[in-house]
């Protein structure tokens, strides 16, 4: 099991369908979620405000803005989430060890090498 | 080399054209000229862009323009690689021509002058770049070629995003959708344009007979609007084009080909439509900025060289 799938498994009623609405944001490039990415490090919900910790694959990553855009438009769509907070987290670094199964097989049938 | 018999029994068979060895000489020169305009248009792209870029609204948005332009220079250097492999002179190719000698799509010399501009140009052009590089994915016969353009399958696929995503977000911004509308106007049909003289007049049969590419250029220019259009319409952006559903297919609502002003980049609608002799004569003497984008690629290279002979 990956972090990101531990800390999926943990979460509370209220926070699984918030794990679930992440997974309709896909990476800019590949058609993968961010959660099976394993980009996701945390997530809390607290009343209508959404606390997510998340990293990138890399400091100099071209797509953050649009990540984090495309994540916070997502968990607005969900009700009752007025405020959605993203700590951006370098450590422990994103290493491809991180990714789920899903995202393995679906970044292979792309052609990438993991 | 072989025989334009053998090469086209092999395609028969559904065999990949791999290296020199199995093409003939009719699909060597096919291959160059189609690896040629796609190298030129990947490395001209760069400084096109990098002009826009410096307007980026934040240090994030830079980042991002960066990142696009390193991908284009990478997939620049695939084509030329490949060039080199097919017994061309790549430094020469690159560093030895003359700038009105490049090959890449007039667009392009036309400045983005404008962080507005560079997204639309990621929309449009880069979008024209998925749908040109998609149809040779699919359906080229260069072997090597066709593995390569996975990665930058992906990529343009990335680079439209980002055009698709900041003209989302400038519409809302207020005066957004008026700074857009005028990207647009002029952007929009120099991207049609982009994809070449009509099936009619279209001289290179050897393109498609030959399996360098799989499309017409006619099915690639409706493939780029069937997505373009509606992209605009969703952002209330006004195209000068419309679906028929009665023909199934987007007819132009405008002179087509027509005049352009480069340097008010305005379409000359007003004058009706021109020959496509005339867009030739206006490809070929390039536009605006076609000296200084190749001259800045070109420039080391050159005062290296200096350096060396002294």
């Amino acid at each position: 099991m990956t972090p990101a799938q531990l800390a999926r498994a943990n979460a509370s009623p209220e926070e699984q369908p918030l794990w679930s609405a992440l997974e309709d944001v896909t990476d800019p490039e590949f058609p993968l979620s961010v959660v099976d990415m394993g980009l996701i490090y945390g997530l809390r919900r607290e009343g209508e405000k959404v606390h997510l910790a998340l990293t990138f694959t890399a400091m100099g990553c071209p797509c953050m803005d649009f990540i984090l855009g495309d994540i916070r438009e997502r968990l607005l769509q969900e009700p009752g989430v007025s405020q959605v907070e993203i700590a951006i987290v370098w450590d422990p670094p994103w290493t491809k060890s991180r990714l789920t199964a899903k995202g393995v097989e679906r970044l292979r049938r792309c052609g990438v090498t993991v | 080399m072989i025989t334009e018999e053998a090469v086209l029994t092999r395609l028969a068979g559904g065999r990949l054209v791999e290296s020199l060895e199995q093409m003939s000489p009719i699909y060597l020169e096919g291959i160059q000229r189609i690896l040629t305009v796609s190298a030129d248009t990947e490395l001209i792209s760069a400084p096109a862009y990098y002009h826009a870029a410096q307007d980026a609204p934040s240090a994030n948005a830079f980042v991002s323009a960066m990142g696009i332009i390193q991908d284009e220079l990478g997939h620049a250097h695939i084509a030329y690689r490949l060039l080199q492999d097919l017994g061309v002179n790549k430094e020469q190719l690159i560093y030895e021509r003359r700038p009105e000698d490049f090959k890449y799509p007039y667009a392009f010399d036309v400045p983005l002058d404008a962080w507005v501009e560079l997204v639309v140009a990621n929309a449009f052009y880069d979008r024209a770049g998925y749908v040109l590089l998609g149809d040779v994915f699919h359906h080229s016969t260069f072997g090597p070629w066709k593995r390569a353009l996975v990665k930058v399958d992906r990529e343009e696929n990335f680079h439209l995003r980002h055009g698709e995503t900041w003209m989302r977000k400038i519409v809302k911004e207020p005066g957004g959708r008026e700074k857009l509308q005028r990207a647009v106007d002029w952007m929009f049909p120099l991207t049609v344009e982009w994809f070449g003289l009509p099936d009619t007049l279209k001289k290179h049969t050897e393109q498609l007979n030959y399996g360098l590419k799989g499309s017409s250029n006619d099915q690639l220019r409706q493939t780029w609007l069937s997505t373009a259009a509606p992209l605009c319409e969703t952002l209330g952006l006004r195209v000068p084009a419309h679906y028929e559903a009665g023909e199934g297919r987007y007819i132009l609502d405008y002179p087509f080909p027509c005049a352009f002003d480069a340097q008010e980049k305005r379409w000359r609608f007003e004058e009706g439509q021109i020959t496509w002799d005339e867009v030739l004569k206006r490809w070929k003497a390039r536009g605006p900025k076609n000296a200084e984008f190749v001259g800045g690629v070109q420039r080391g290279y050159r005062e290296w060289a200096e350096m060396v002979r002294s």
